[in-house]
């Protein structure tokens, strides 16, 4: 398949034909990697979770539960699941330790902490947040889909999806501030 | 709250265009103060975003995703083999039972033409029973021969119960009456409980179903199971066969030598009594109801019978 055919790879899938794994796989790895890797701040657990979705994919077609319609969406709310489960299980708090150089509370962060040091507050807030705050923020700003497209990732109307992004984001942002407080 | 959403989607939208915070925020002074560490916020969040994976990443992991589907792939052909395989056997065995009580001739079929749920040759006898409907072509002969079974499915419980017997049964009959969980199923008591499986939904007095349960000292048959037999099935008419018994191998068999009784099943004796006190009474009036059944059977038999298999497929995406 030189094009990516989304029904045509649907209906290969449910006779586990390696070519349209390959095709379903080349479409969406780097996205699923993608989504995975900005909610956890580690390279080979994002790969080997990244990976199991569509081992997931490949057990569901097998035993007819496969997705009908979106495999985006299949692979992104599974990969969401498999997140969610993994940090569960691995709480995690940050292991690098945060600068001294503590900004004065009323000044901006983007004006008194350097890039990287902003980066590892802004990567400890995040964990802070809640699985639903982190997984709007990932479709939104990491994966930068639309607000629409991420009201259908979340199977909620786009009032909702404006809403809670305004939260998720006043989230992150109060995160920050604790955390370059602490 | 409403504004200051859409506001904030508005200024994000020209944020991810290249416009900067003071910008966007210049049109909407009086939600700056509020929308400023929001805005920062999704800067920060934006900047995080993490790029591609490394190709040797995407080929490893490729070939990992392949090489189990081609597991998967496998172990789909295994299966389905191994059900060939079980069907195949299950019809090997058939045969090699058919053949052997044949080949054994009858003494053993009439042993077990007198046993009860329960009884070691009890399977024995609803084999023979149906490879005798197997047999018989003749639609009116057959519709009469379902109806005996039937018949003989009502004689056994009236055993089990008379010697307090426990055992697995089914039957079919005409519910009677339904009495809370009391129901008479012809002339049957069967009690229905919190387990019983009741899956149609219009069985009301006289339905025809078929009860699975098993019989209890108290005389009745607990449920397992009850279903709805459709319009032709072939119900009990109440006559005893046991007097037709020997009647019954005449017919549906090739020819038959008398022989001697095994005495490893001591009821024997006395379904014998039974039978020769019932003989006078029953083969009369079953000879009556035949010739009213004539005019109204068709033929075609049916009985619910359980051969369900496969896989069962529902559609289900990854989010819940």
């Amino acid at each position: 398949m030189s094009a990516y055919d989304e029904t045509r790879a649907l209906n290969g899938l449910q006779s586990l034909d390696s070519q349209a794994i390959g095709a379903v796989y080349d479409q969406y790895f780097s996205e699923v990697y993608r989504y995975v890797r900005y909610r956890i701040n580690d390279d080979v657990v994002a790969e080997d979770i990244a990976s199991d979705v569509f081992m997931r994919l490949l057990e569901a077609v097998k035993k007819r539960q496969g997705p009908q319609s979106s495999l985006k969406g299949w692979l992104i709310a599974t990969a969401a699941h498999a997140v969610n489960d993994h940090l569960r299980r691995h709480y995690r708090r940050p292991v690098e330790a945060l600068s001294d150089a503590l900004p004065d509370p009323g000044a901006s962060v983007h004006s008194e902490v350097d890039t990287r040091e902003r980066n590892r507050m802004v990567q400890s807030a995040y964990a802070q947040l809640t699985s639903e705050q982190q997984h709007v923020l990932a479709l939104r700003f990491g994966q930068g889909y639309s607000v629409e497209e991420t009201a259908t990732h979340l199977k909620k109307n786009i009032n909702a999806v404006k809403a809670l992004q305004f939260r998720a984001l006043a989230a992150l942002q109060r995160q920050i501030g604790e955390v370059s407080y602490e | 709250m409403n504004k200051l959403y859409e506001v904030l989607e508005i200024c994000l939208q020209e944020i991810e265009q290249g416009a900067d915070i003071d910008t966007v925020l210049f049109r909407y002074p009086d939600l700056a103060d509020e929308l400023r560490p929001i805005l920062e916020a999704s800067v920060s969040a934006r900047n995080r975003r993490v790029p591609a994976p490394s190709a040797d990443v995407v080929r490893l992991n490729r070939a990992r995703v392949l090489q189990h589907a081609a597991r998967l792939r496998a172990s789909k052909v295994r299966a389905s083999q191994r059900i060939w395989i079980a069907a195949l056997r299950r019809v090997v065995v058939t045969l090699a039972v058919v053949t052997a009580l044949f080949v054994s001739g009858t003494g053993l079929v009439r042993a077990a033409s007198t046993t009860i749920p329960g009884d070691n040759l009890y399977p024995v006898k609803r084999t023979w029973e149906d490879v005798l409907l197997l047999f018989t072509f003749n639609l009116q002969q057959r519709d009469a021969l379902e109806v005996e079974h039937e018949n003989e499915r009502l004689q056994e419980l009236h055993e089990l119960f008379a010697e307090g017997r426990d055992a697995d049964v089914d039957f079919a009959g005409l519910i009677m009456s339904q009495n809370g969980n009391k129901w008479i199923v012809s002339g049957i008591p069967v009690t229905i409980s919190a387990q019983t499986e009741i899956r149609d939904q219009d069985i009301v007095t006289g339905s025809a179903v078929r009860v699975e349960g098993h019989t209890q000292s108290d005389g009745a048959v607990l449920a397992d199971e009850i279903k709805l037999l459709p319009p032709d099935a072939k119900l009990p008419d109440g006559s005893d066969k046991h007097d037709d018994s020997d009647k019954e191998l005449e017919e549906g068999s090739p020819k038959i030598e008398e022989t001697e009784e095994p005495n490893s099943e001591s009821r024997n004796e006395s379904s014998i009594d039974k039978s020769g006190e019932k003989t006078d009474a029953s083969s009369e009036e079953s000879h009556n109801k035949d010739g009213n059944r004539d005019s109204s059977d068709d033929g075609g038999s049916h009985e619910g019978g359980d051969d369900s298999g496969g896989d069962s497929s529902s559609s289900e995406g990854g989010g819940d």
